[in-house]
């Protein structure tokens, strides 16, 4: 038994060792595919179809790997693209406990990796992480400077049972104490729900001038049916987890008015002229419509985006000193994607240092609302 | 050694090495309790969960040394599911399924949610089991408790206890009938599969360094399940099997399958899903059957002398004419019906009844009201001079009653010795524990002995290591009769012991029984077979509808007209 | 409250689904959520005007059945996995780009009720007699091959499936949408029909009659093959008429269905998998339970509700009895 079992692992590692092929840079990337997070996960994905083949004149593989939704999976792919595949760096995860769990896989064996949820470490700790979305006070204190410009002072929170539900209430509270808004109530729903009217009824029951969800994509809609179907007036809001068009196809005229912060690039061609992001984002905007008609760009497929203008601009200046696939290679990539310096991506503009791996300011965030079947940017 | 050789592996596949064994060791959990216990369990991924998170609260945000967190584990998963245990030890099938889908789901939400575990984004940074050293050395620790646990499981089945357990898938009765506390033993059951998932947890935490609630969902529940099934259910060996197949078949499948369609995500858990399907349309029974056939078989053990031992002295606690048994008016409904009416009985040491009558009279009722099956309705059941009409049917067996059933009930793909060894459950002593430690051998010999010499005394000495249910029917009474002996029952409550039985073994059971008679056993017997009763039985009592309708010596009782009336009456 | 009585009636329907299926062929359906699910998204996608992939799955794995099947009844056979497919196919093509509500759902309908039989036929068939447990894995492995399917075809995206009815009662204090009074009204129905169905025609009799003694049922000439198609038959026919339903209530993705499946399963097992009565009273206290949970704790629903279904579960069991020693 435990001879065959030696000899299938050893035939697999012969397996897995041949079947590397000899390109020159190798990236992986660590998505949310399938499982709880795929309606994010297509975003991610879908960006990876316009990425060029090429950086600075060296050809490029991604390997792109599914976790499923489940941080353990997310671990094991990224040991086998450390040890087996031996990748330069690492696009992802993209979901926030998976990035938790590759983290210190990715430090120990110096890969750089560029997190593409909202994750909070210590870039001193973990100086190979580094992460392109912005955080999630920056979106809640966008919405927070809204609400208090229209005077609302206490609002009810609901979202989903989930990690995302939990980083949202949590930034959402950190900031409510400094905006002088009050929390009256959170509720909590999971995201294959199929109604959620007790956890409404419980909330209008409070009264909150305005309502802030923490959940994502089309469950997202749940409780706005719900709260508009029993007649609440009040102000919802969002984070940019909501912002795509499947949110209005399936929510109808109940998700009018509803307002949410999200990065530049998914009202790119609404923004004003002077937003420096517009012109990058457009673009990206247009190249992602024309490669998905239909689909409309999300902020997800912008991180993926992102992670790669950042690679794409670290990699020349590692290239100066190694060569890929080696250890120097990767230690410079760090240290270039470190000094990166206003990058002007598609979700924010990046400037990088070693006490701030994230880089982006209030550039990062902008306001939107549906208004007649779209979103339309808040000017 | 070669249980050693993963620790050389590059690192990515001393990661998938480790995953193999921790799911081996949930998967040996299951085997005893789904394979061999018959209790499917769709929530050993709770209690992996369960000592995940224990010892990383101790040692991650406490501080504590991990062998604190690996006590506090089990001791909090023991705990957790002894008390679910005392829900679950007396459900079956689908019932417990369910159950434990409604815990599992439970602890999964209980550990997203719960402020304390840091929800779904999960905790890292989880110290090493041993300061300073990488998943190396974890692995190693791993092997090892792997190697322990399996030993250790093999031990068991081996053993008084393994026995019992196989009783409780679908034997329940049986068990029961020949002593062995079945609650009991399903909740001890319960609790070690948990115990076992608990180690895994345990090692799980410290071997990944980080936990999120994800892996003791649901899901991973289902795969365990999914392994242990395609393994083969039945067998300890099936457990790594499984787990080995399961755990690559998956990595492969998350590297070649993008590679050839060229889209990540989107097929994997569907192939896997096929695969599986197919596997177990191909091998219903698990891939260990299969290759167990391919091994050659160990060569038959030396034929068992065929020689069998004339009659061997039972012994005889009980003087002759003592009341062994005294039912007294005794009634049982069903719903209006009423089965069994107002019946008196007593059956003394040393003397051989025989209850007869037609089909549906209520023998086999009356036998379950004595052997505390059912609880009578109405009248008083007493045994030994002591009330017993309320006892479980384990502990009527313990005062000294055995018997043997219409429907054999045997465990038809375990060997004769096994099915007879199991009358003996009740002369051993040696629980879990001792059998899983190997400290029970003296006491295991002594009660393998036992049963041998009941089976020769049977004419069975040549069949010892043939599977029960390759047996014709008529051996297979004979075989229940041997188990119930195996007992050393003062009364015997034989249902149906010749039905099936060709002439010289009736010759011989006859003989048997006489010999126990004189050995001062009392003997209540329900039979159609009229010469064989007449042949033997010192009293005849008849029932009809559910009650007595004649009571005597049998040639008095075949001259009966009631008799002749009702039971001939209709027989004719 | 409203909200629990729905929903209830919806896991009503699956859990007269599951038993139907479990006590014909003792199969535990699993995956009839995910044919719920495909329900829902199959109508929306042919709202939208787009040719839903269910159809191309249905056709494909059709033409393996005819191949596979036919030197045994070749007429049959032909009508069954050739004709109709063939008639669906043309019909959908036809029809979709009118993206007319009751179109879309008698299609969606069309398109998922002959799943059932299939995955019977490829699934379950080959290995009827196995045990209770290979079969009940079989069926969990089977959740993940239509949930993957749907994720393949459908994307991960919710729809929303078109409703019956927009309109609004009020029936004083209370707001009861149409849709809600569509659903027990199908369920009503349905259960009616049912009703009729095993009481009065040949077919039902035979599904009884299996379903009380598979042996005997076999001696007499019913063909054990044919009431286990017909008993999937029904159960995907439910599912799928469970989803339109549900769907257009509330949007489903590719994997809500298991959930929901979940909780007629627990429903069923309350009906101690035999008696429709009690699976309608596990139903509804399922649904009541769960939007009360809401209530109380959002958060924790899961775990109320679930941790209040043990002791029940337990309770149920005892007072049924164990029925190892007589099956």
């Amino acid at each position: 038994m435990k001879t065959r079992l030696l000899a299938t692992l050893a035939a697999l590692s012969v397996l897995a060792a041949s079947g590397t092929a000899q390109a020159q840079i190798k990236l992986g990337a660590i998505l949310s595919i399938s499982g709880p997070g795929a309606a994010m996960g297509v975003g991610y994905k879908g960006a990876f179809d316009l990425f060029p083949t090429e950086i600075a004149g060296q050809k490029v593989e991604y390997i792109i790997r599914d976790d499923a939704t489940d941080a353990s999976t997310g671990y094991t792919i990224a040991q086998k693209m450390i040890s087996e595949d031996h990748v330069d760096a690492i696009i992802g995860p993209s979901l926030t406990a998976t990035d938790a769990a590759v983290a210190p896989l990715a430090n120990q064996a110096k890969v750089p990796m560029l997190a593409m949820a909202p994750y909070e470490y210590d870039p001193q700790k973990q100086p190979y992480t580094f992460n392109d979305a912005q955080p999630l006070s920056l979106m809640v204190s966008a919405v927070f400077k809204y609400m208090q410009q229209h005077g609302v002072k206490d609002i009810g929170f609901i979202g989903f049972s989930d990690g995302w539900g939990d980083q949202v209430l949590g930034a959402t509270r950190q900031l409510a104490g400094d905006g002088g808004i009050k929390i009256l109530a959170d509720e909590r729903y999971a995201r294959t729900d199929t109604t959620c009217e007790a956890q409404v009824l419980k909330l209008i029951s409070r009264h909150p001038q305005a309502i802030m969800m923490g959940n994502s994509a089309t469950p997202a809609t749940l409780p706005v049916i719900a709260l508009r179907h029993r007649g609440y007036k009040g102000g919802i809001y969002g984070n940019h987890g909501i912002v795509s068009p499947a949110f209005i196809k399936v929510g109808g005229a109940a998700v009018e008015g509803v307002i949410a912060a999200t990065s530049p690039v998914v009202v790119a061609e609404q923004l004003p002229d002077s937003n420096p992001v517009k012109q990058v984002a457009a673009k990206f905007a247009k190249d992602y419509a024309a490669r998905f008609p239909g689909q409309g760009v999300g902020p997800f497929a912008g991180y993926s985006y992102d992670a790669f203008l950042l690679l794409n601009n670290a990699i020349p200046e590692a290239l100066k000193s190694a060569s890929p696939g080696t250890e120097a290679f990767r230690v410079a990539l760090r240290d270039a994607l470190e000094k990166t310096h206003e990058l002007v991506g598609v979700s924010g503009v990046y400037t990088m240092s070693p006490t701030n791996h994230n880089g982006q300011d209030a550039r990062a965030a902008v306001l939107v609302e549906v208004k007649d079947g779209a979103w339309r940017a808040i000017q | 050694m070669t249980i050693l050789a993963p620790l050389l592996l590059p690192p990515f596949y001393v990661t998938l090495a480790g995953y193999i064994g921790l799911a081996t060791l949930v998967a040996l959990g299951l085997v005893l309790l789904t394979g061999i216990s018959g209790q499917t369990s769709f929530g050993q991924a709770s209690f992996v969960g369960l000592a995940a998170y224990a010892t990383t609260l101790l040692t991650k945000l406490a501080g504590q040394s991990p062998i604190i967190g690996l006590v506090a584990g089990l001791l909090v998963t023991g705990a957790i599911a002894w008390l679910l245990g005392l829900i679950t030890a007396r459900l079956s099938g689908h019932f417990l399924a369910l159950v434990s889908v409604a815990w599992g789901i439970s602890f999964f939400s209980l550990f997203g949610t719960l402020p304390l575990l840091h929800g779904f984004n999960g905790i890292g940074d989880i110290p090493p089991l041993v300061p300073g050293t990488g998943q190396r050395v974890t692995l190693g620790v791993i092997l090892a408790v792997m190697t322990i646990v399996m030993t250790m499981s093999a031990n068991l089945l081996d053993s008084r206890t393994g026995r019992a357990m196989r009783t409780l898938n679908g034997a329940r009765l049986m068990g029961a009938s020949m002593g062995i506390d079945t609650v009991r033993l399903s909740r001890q059951v319960f609790v070690l599969a948990a115990l076992y998932a608990a180690l895994a947890g345990f090692l799980f935490a410290h071997f990944q360094g980080f936990i999120s609630p994800t892996p003791f969902g649901l899901g991973t529940s289902i795969d365990y399940l999914f392994m242990v099934i395609i393994g083969g259910a039945e067998s300890l060996c099936g457990a790594p099997l499984g787990a080995a197949l399961v755990v690559l078949l998956r990595d492969q499948f998350n590297d070649w399958i993008p590679r050839l369609t060229g889209r990540a995500g989107d097929f994997e858990a569907l192939v896997f899903a096929i695969v599986v399907i197919v596997l177990l349309q191909r091998a219903p029974d698990g891939l260990m059957p299969l290759l167990a056939r391919l091994w050659p078989q160990h060569p038959a053990a030396a034929p068992s002398d065929a020689e069998d031992e004339v009659m061997a002295p039972a012994p005889a606690p009980a003087s002759a004419g003592e009341a062994l048994l005294d039912v007294d008016t005794v009634s049982r409904n069903f719903g209006g019906l009423a089965a069994v009416r107002d019946v008196s009985l007593s059956v003394c040491a040393g003397e051989i009844v025989a209850l007869i009558g037609p089909n549906g009279a209520g023998k086999t009722t009356l036998f379950d009201l004595i052997s505390g099956v059912l609880a009578p309705s109405a009248g008083t059941v007493h045994l030994f001079g002591a009330q017993a009409a309320h006892l479980s049917p384990h502990r009527i067996a313990a005062l000294g009653v055995a018997r043997s059933f219409q429907h054999v009930r045997l465990l038809a793909r375990r060997s004769v010795l096994e099915n007879v060894a199991l009358g003996a459950h009740l002369s051993g002593r040696a629980g879990l524990w001792r059998a899983m430690l190997r400290l029970d051998r003296a006491e295991e010999n002594a009660l393998l002995d036992h049963a041998r010499t009941q089976a020769r005394r049977l004419g069975l000495g040549a069949l010892l290591d043939r599977h029960a249910g390759d047996l014709p029917l008529g051996q297979q009474r004979v075989v229940e009769i041997a188990r119930a002996l195996c007992l050393r029952p003062r009364l015997l409550l034989l249902d149906e012991p010749a039905a099936g039985l060709r002439l010289a073994e009736k010759q011989r059971l006859a003989a048997l029984l006489r010999q126990l008679r004189a050995d001062g056993i009392g003997v209540l017997l329900v039979e159609h077979d009229m010469d064989f009763v007449m042949g033997v039985a010192d009293r005849v009592v008849v029932m009809d509808f559910g009650q007595k309708i004649a009571e005597g010596p049998p040639e008095h009782v075949q001259a009966d007209p009631a008799v002749m009336e009702a039971y001939l009456g209709t027989v004719a | 409250m409203q909200d629990g009585i729905t929903t209830g009636a919806i896991y009503l329907l699956l859990a007269i689904g599951l038993l139907i299926v479990f006590s014909v062929t003792r199969v535990i359906f699993v995956p009839q959520g995910d044919l719920l699910a495909f329900g829902t998204l199959t109508a929306a996608t042919l709202q939208s005007g787009q040719i839903p992939g269910t159809l191309w799955l249905l056709d494909g794995v059709s033409a393996l059945a005819l191949l596979i099947s036919w030197h045994r009844a070749p007429l049959r056979t032909a009508l069954t996995w050739g004709v109709y497919p063939f008639v669906l196919t043309m019909a959908t093509l036809l029809l979709a780009r009118f993206e007319h509500p009751a179109m879309s759902i008698l299609l969606a309908l069309a398109i998922v009720t002959p799943m059932g039989p299939l995955i019977w036929r490829f699934a379950f068939r080959p290995v009827a007699d196995a045990s209770v447990l290979a079969l009940l894995i079989i069926a969990m492995a089977l959740h993940f091959v239509l949930a993957g399917v749907g994720l393949v075809f459908f994307g991960p995206e919710e729809a929303r499936a078109p409703a019956i009815t927009e309109s609004n009662f009020e029936l004083g204090q209370l707001n009861v949408s149409g849709q809600s009074l569509c659903v027990l009204a199908s369920c009503i129905i349905l259960v009616a029909a049912l009703r009729w169905f095993f009481g009065a025609t040949i077919y039902g009799k035979a599904l009884r009659a299996t379903a009380s003694d598979r042996l005997g049922a076999r001696l007499v000439g019913i063909d054990a093959a044919a009431t286990g198609a017909l008993a999937f038959a029904l159960a995907s026919f439910i599912a799928a008429l469970a989803g339109v339903l549900i769907g257009a209530v509330t949007p489903l993705s590719y994997d809500a269905g298991f959930d929901i499946g979940l909780k007629g399963f627990v429903a069923a097992i309350m009906g101690g998998l035999a008696s429709f009565p009690l699976a309608a009273a596990g139903a509804v206290l399922v649904g009541v339970l769960e939007s009360l949970g809401s209530f109380w704790a959002s958060a924790y629903r899961d775990v109320i509700v679930f941790t209040l279904l043990i002791p029940v579960l337990a309770w149920l069991s005892l007072r049924a009895g164990s029925g190892e020693e007589r099956a």
